[in-house]
């Protein structure tokens, strides 16, 4: 308890940002563990820390005019390069970049960082599944929970997840409707639904990108329909209903438990 | 050991650590600014002082001196109202080559929130999160106190949080 009162704010920075020592980080973790609301500042932070680097990781790159920033600064009103690049130009960059490390070519040619259009991409695609599934009375699903054992290998197999096991939420009171496989972002997806005593549809969403890198939850609104969502490695989630925010947070945090990670 | 001058495309020595660091550098540069325009700018800003000033670089860390040339510069400049009008993230489609639709940064709440802060506490922000410098290189660069370095981070990740609370976005805590 001594050494608790003991942290101070800058050391809260200094965790999130990862500079401190192995002591001095299992010092703090007691403290969060202790300090909830210390703890979700903490959580809030690195959030920014991985949308901040994330969205600006893609301008981390060469141009070809590169060189003629270095080469022709001084006679710069004339010679700033023209934003539609010369091809020689860039030729002559290319090599010289070359030249330089050869680590340097690749960078070149990097594709944009098209994480953040994932996020944006799954919950409304979350949505949209919810709308025209959830309220389906005889079809709501491809398969349904009495093959479940068979939905889970098949689905597993066409997002290559080994041993994709389709979450329970019966502590939440939702008992598995079923699945379905779904485009996700034009690759193939999955879709888990699942209904309470009171028929309260809740569908959860899976879906594989090579391009996407982790981010913390999210949490996305439209007339009514709230989703949770959030990118674990390669795959992409949204827990997707018409309840409460609170009750989809809970069953969106348990289906983050029970997905591999 | 000097570069060769002539037409020289493959700069050595100061020339070719600049250009090392410039992917870098176009980095921090978008992170303080509004759009891809006014990033190219403040590089190209930092890139000729550095070229002017290189008599001032003491062989020390060049990459800190680099970027506080860029800091001082975008701090100190009332750039984008002197030299070309401001363009916003979202007329920024609109300029010249900077017609990127798939651009990740337009789709992000929370750069655009980056737009509410003050120039100082943002220029921390991304030195610390996105250029991952200590609070002590940050403090050397900018020349005040860590003290400083701190509050200004502070004040920076509360009115984000403030931000993207009034915006629906509410990061979760990962269970771990």
């Amino acid at each position: 308890m001594t050494e608790a009162r003991s942290i101070s704010e800058a050391d809260l920075h200094a965790y999130a940002d990862g500079f401190l020592d192995d002591a001095d980080r299992a010092r703090v973790e007691r403290f969060l563990a202790e300090n909830p609301d210390a703890a979700e500042l903490v959580a809030d932070w690195q959030a920014q820390n991985d949308e901040l680097r994330a969205a600006f990781a893609a301008h981390e790159k060469s141009k070809p005019t590169d060189i003629q920033l270095i080469s022709g600064a001084h006679h710069r009103t004339a010679a700033r390069p023209p934003r539609r690049a010369a091809l020689a130009a860039a030729a002559m960059a290319i090599f010289a970049l070359g030249a330089i490390g050869g680590h340097y070519g690749p960078l070149l040619f990097k594709r944009p960082d098209i994480q953040l259009a994932y996020t944006e991409i799954l919950p409304r695609e979350a949505r949209n599944a919810f709308l025209v599934y959830a309220s389906e009375v005889r079809h709501p699903v491809e398969v349904f929970a009495n093959e479940e054992a068979h939905l889970a290998t098949w689905l597993g197999k066409r997002l290559s997840i080994a041993n994709l096991k389709v979450p329970n939420l019966q502590t939440m009171g939702f008992k598995l409707v079923g699945g379905r496989l779904l485009p996700v972002a034009g690759k193939p997806g999955a879709m888990f639904m699942y209904e309470d005593q009171a028929g309260q549809r809740v569908t959860v969403m899976v879906g594989r990108n090579k391009e996407n890198r982790t981010t913390s939850f999210r949490f996305a609104s439209a007339s009514n329909v709230e989703t949770f969502y959030w990118i674990d490695g390669e795959l992409g989630y949204a827990v997707t209903g018409e309840i409460s925010r609170d009750l989809l947070q809970k069953i969106a945090e348990e289906c983050y438990r029970q997905f591999p990670s | 050991m000097k570069a060769r001058e002539t037409q020289a495309p493959a700069p050595l020595s100061f020339e070719a650590q600049i250009l090392a660091l410039l992917p870098q550098l176009r980095r921090y540069s978008r992170s303080l600014t509004r759009s891809d325009v006014e990033g190219e700018d403040l590089l190209q800003d930092c890139v000729e002082k550095a070229l002017v000033s290189r008599s001032q670089w003491r062989g020390a860390n060049f990459k800190s001196w680099a970027y506080r040339i860029m800091t001082n510069l975008h701090l100190n400049a009332r750039r984008s109202v002197a030299r070309r009008p401001s363009v916003g993230i979202e007329e920024a489609e609109n300029v010249a080559m900077s017609a990127v639709s798939d651009d990740p940064l337009e789709k992000s709440r929370l750069v655009k929130a980056l737009e509410t802060l003050p120039k100082e506490a943002r220029a921390v922000l991304m030195l610390v999160v996105v250029e991952g410098h200590s609070y002590q290189e940050v403090a050397d660069m900018l020349d005040v106190p860590i003290g400083t370095v701190m509050s200004r981070l502070s004040r920076a990740r509360q009115a984000l949080r403030e931000k993207m609370r009034e915006e629906n976005v509410i990061p979760m805590r990962r269970p771990r």
